[in-house]
């Protein structure tokens, strides 16, 4: 089957660069993969019967998910306020409603599991170290430093939950494998953008680059060793070929700086 | 993996072997509007290989298709990520994508 048409690759740059943060486009790719799911998952995806061992294990993983979504949903909500131009505002609004609807969509799937109380379950079960990863976001959000927050929240946040998303989907139950893959194919907008926002900041502000890679000297570890300890959990293993900065590290290094 | 039928071959005007033109079939990528979907298709691993109207956006791991055997130099946009595309010979003298930010 083939569609004669416009061919996308004759746009102008500008004229690409405005359609892609739009959220007509959104609203257009976006309905394409979740029409029909419900709560992520398609309704008659059937519930795995999981061994209670399992079951913990992946309601921790999930319970941290929600942490790291719920970072990205505060930290996209308060990117909005301090992006530079309103084409990059419009394209935050609608990561973060991408944002709010994977903290839903990961709420409910522990609700599907038993948690009676998922609130209460995700304070008790969060990594440390992930908890301070999201008070460093947002306190660089806070003090307006566009280029450090995107970088922590888009380039190291969210290179991360792509690839430990995809690689927990692979060996999740049904239920759980469908509503990953929803979410990494949002995440490929948000790293995407992330990326080349600040590649065309740096290209503006070259002695950036130094600064940034500072904070991801401080950054680095607390992210990692948080969706390490979820690799463990959920059984990727380095002889399994998962690596967990494979996106991230190629990321910084197009993006010029160590 | 093929790419789509090459639909003919148009005439570079300048000496070089004339390029050919693909007919671009929808291969289920979702992930962008549907009138876009022919233009990317998933990656499928180590046993999947590029056509000449094909390339590997380097920031998402996507398929990016053009209608045109690409050459270096040509723009290709993946809408997947929203990143711009270069294409270039690469150290092994096959085309890859760069991205132009």
């Amino acid at each position: 089957m083939s569609e004669e048409g416009p061919d996308i690759h004759d746009s102008e740059p500008a004229h690409f660069f405005e359609q892609v943060h739009s959220f007509e486009f959104w609203f257009e790719a976006v309905e394409g993969y979740l029409h029909g799911l419900d709560h992520g998952h398609r309704r008659e995806t059937p519930e795995a019967e999981l061994p209670a061992a399992e079951r913990e294990r992946l309601i921790t993983v999930l319970c941290n998910y929600c942490v790291g979504e719920t970072a990205a949903l505060d930290g996209a909500s308060g990117l909005v306020q301090i992006a530079p131009n309103r084409a990059t505002k419009i394209f935050l609004s609608t990561q973060t409603v991408d944002e709010g609807r994977h903290l839903e969509v990961l709420v409910h799937r522990l609700r599907e599991l038993g948690v009676a109380d998922p609130e209460l379950e995700i304070a008790s079960r969060a990594t440390p170290a992930l908890l301070e990863f999201k008070r460093r976001l947002l306190g660089l959000v806070r003090e307006r430093d566009w280029l450090a927050a995107l970088f922590a929240q888009n380039v190291i946040l969210e290179a991360m939950e792509f690839t430990v998303f995809q690689a927990h989907a692979r060996s999740a139950d049904p239920r759980t494998r469908e509503v990953l893959l929803g979410i990494v194919k949002d995440e490929r907008r948000h790293m995407g953008f992330g990326e080349n926002e600040l590649g065309r900041r740096l290209a503006a502000e070259p002695g950036a680059a130094q600064r940034l890679a500072a904070i991801r000297r401080e950054l680095d570890p607390l992210v990692f060793g948080s969706f390490s300890d979820t690799l463990k959990r959920i059984g990727g293993r380095r002889e399994e070929g998962i690596d967990l900065a494979e996106h991230y590290r190629a990321a910084v290094a197009r993006l010029g700086f160590t | 993996m093929s790419a789509g039928d090459p639909l003919r071959e148009t005439d570079a005007g300048d000496g070089e072997r004339p390029r050919q033109r693909f007919v671009l079939d929808d291969r289920g990528f979702d992930e962008v509007p549907p009138r876009y979907r022919r233009f990317y298709r998933r990656w499928q691993g180590s046993l999947d290989s590029l056509a000449p109207n094909e390339a590997l956006c380097p920031v998402c791991k996507i398929v990016v298709r053009s209608t045109r055997e690409l050459r270096p130099g040509d723009r290709l946009y993946c809408m997947a990520c929203m990143s711009r595309l270069e294409v270039v010979s690469g150290a092994d003298g096959r085309l890859e994508a760069l991205v132009v930010y």
